[in-house]
């Protein structure tokens, strides 16, 4: 595939993915959160009982989507690549700090699109904060920042995220007593498509994502590195696809007041997602694109699913999670603490001679 | 003739262009091809006027080298432990 046969499918694919979003929400899911990484894998955490917010707990089928269309179309295209063992623990801090922030902003950088794309401008201030994020992050990676390299694996190793997906398909399915479920209208965790629906959405995303390699983060990396603005295109074609999509379903609504699950605190909007533009490029990518790489074999990426589980079970146990009202005060210093850790982590990851 | 290195890190790829310009040679870094690879990271295209000598003390941080030849790429270095 040459490069402009590379951008037609990033284009093509993200437009395809915008509508599917969007729909999403049409067919049952929260307003502006056809899909959300961070607020899915939240609620996935709740219905596991790792949090006890009763609103937001439900084992969300576009995460198990994401994942299993990822591995499956990987394995047939012969990129199922078992490896890891690059920095697990701070990938799993840094997991941990990107949720604190996306948490703050009520949602990762896919729903601050999807936000956009339904009219909310709160979430412009987000992506502003994002590409901030991304700015000083790219500042360390021109200065030698690496989380070292990946090794080989055995393949067992790489198949248990995904076998995890399907457990928890069946565990979603069955609905057992010990899994919690939101009680209808009892919040968002309430509102969700149908589990075929939902499912087949993330089945489609998934696969789509592994073969244009789509990522939030990337996009604006890539466009601030090379110039190059492919993966840039495709993130702008979800935000256009959702936006036309929102028109005529009737689920724009322009502005910044009363915003469905969304802070209109500008400072924290800003900063909660600074957190996260800051944290994926350390990363190597948004979470959207940390499923995809998990579906792929990578377990470094699986790693920092594992981080995101944990800062939002944590972000809820402590009062940390923003909610319509605002944000919290413990959130704030969560922020704060993630900010900090993130540099550290940038600082002591850094080699010492310059690089550009 | 063209050849592209791809990397276990961004900071692999920037030292390996690095050290191509101080040896003389046409490089730069872009994001790796798709066709290359379902990684999304950086990677060091860069110019030899023969075939490219490859040194047995070769930059650990290089996953594989290829050769860009028309319409496919002919590999002529792989990381064993990749």
């Amino acid at each position: 595939m040459n490069l402009k046969n590379e951008k037609t499918a990033i284009i093509l694919a993200g437009l395809l993915i915008g509508v599917i979003s969007a729909l999403l929400v049409v067919f049952g899911n929260p307003a502006n959160m056809g899909f959300c990484i961070a607020c899915f894998i939240r609620d996935t955490a709740g219905a596991l009982g790792l949090h006890q917010a009763a609103a937001v707990q439900y084992i969300r089928p576009e995460i198990i989507g994401l994942v299993i269309g990822s591995c499956v179309i990987a394995l047939v295209k012969k990129e199922f690549i078992p490896r890891g063992g690059s920095s697990p623990m701070t990938r799993f801090a840094l997991g941990f700090f990107v949720m604190i922030g996306c948490l703050m902003f009520l949602g990762c950088p896919y729903r601050m699109v999807l936000r956009i794309a339904g009219g909310d401008m709160n979430a412009v201030i987000g992506l502003i904060g994002f590409i901030a994020g991304i700015l000083v992050g790219v500042f360390f990676l021109n200065r030698g920042f690496t989380l070292k390299r990946t090794y080989s694996l055995p393949k067992i190793e790489s198949a248990i995220f995904p076998t995890a997906q399907i457990v928890l398909l069946i565990l979603l399915i069955t609905a057992p007593a010990f899994i919690f479920f939101t009680a209808v209208d009892g919040g968002p965790g309430a509102k969700h498509a149908a589990i075929l629906i939902s499912l087949g959405a993330g089945l489609i995303v998934g696969i789509l994502a592994q073969r244009t390699r789509l990522c939030m983060v990337g996009g604006i990396r890539d466009v601030i590195l090379f110039r190059e603005w492919k993966l840039f295109f495709g993130f702008a074609a979800i935000l256009v696809a959702a936006f036309i999509t929102n028109l005529i379903t009737g689920h724009f609504s322009l502005g910044f007041i009363d915003q469905p699950i969304a802070i209109t605190d500008g400072l924290w909007n800003f900063l909660g997602m600074l957190t996260v533009g800051f944290g994926c490029v350390l990363l190597g990518g948004c979470p959207l694109r940390q499923l995809i790489l998990a579906g792929e074999g990578n377990t470094d990426s699986a790693i920092t699913i594992l981080g995101l589980f944990a800062g939002a079970a944590i972000a809820h146990n402590f009062a940390m999670a923003s909610s319509s009202k605002g944000p919290t005060f413990n959130g704030k210093i969560g922020v704060i603490i993630g900010i900090i850790v993130i540099l550290i982590i940038a600082v002591t990851n850094t080699k010492k001679e310059k690089l550009a | 003739m063209i050849y592209i290195a791809t990397f276990y890190s961004h900071f692999g790829a920037i030292r390996f262009k690095k050290k191509c310009i101080a040896d003389g040679l046409s490089a730069s870094v872009m994001p790796v091809p798709r066709s290359l690879s379902s990684s999304c990271g950086t990677c060091v295209t860069f110019t030899v006027s023969d075939e490219y000598y490859l040194d047995e003390n070769i930059n650990e941080e290089i996953e594989q080298i290829v050769c860009v030849e028309e319409n496919k790429y002919r590999q002529i270095y792989q990381a064993s432990d990749s």
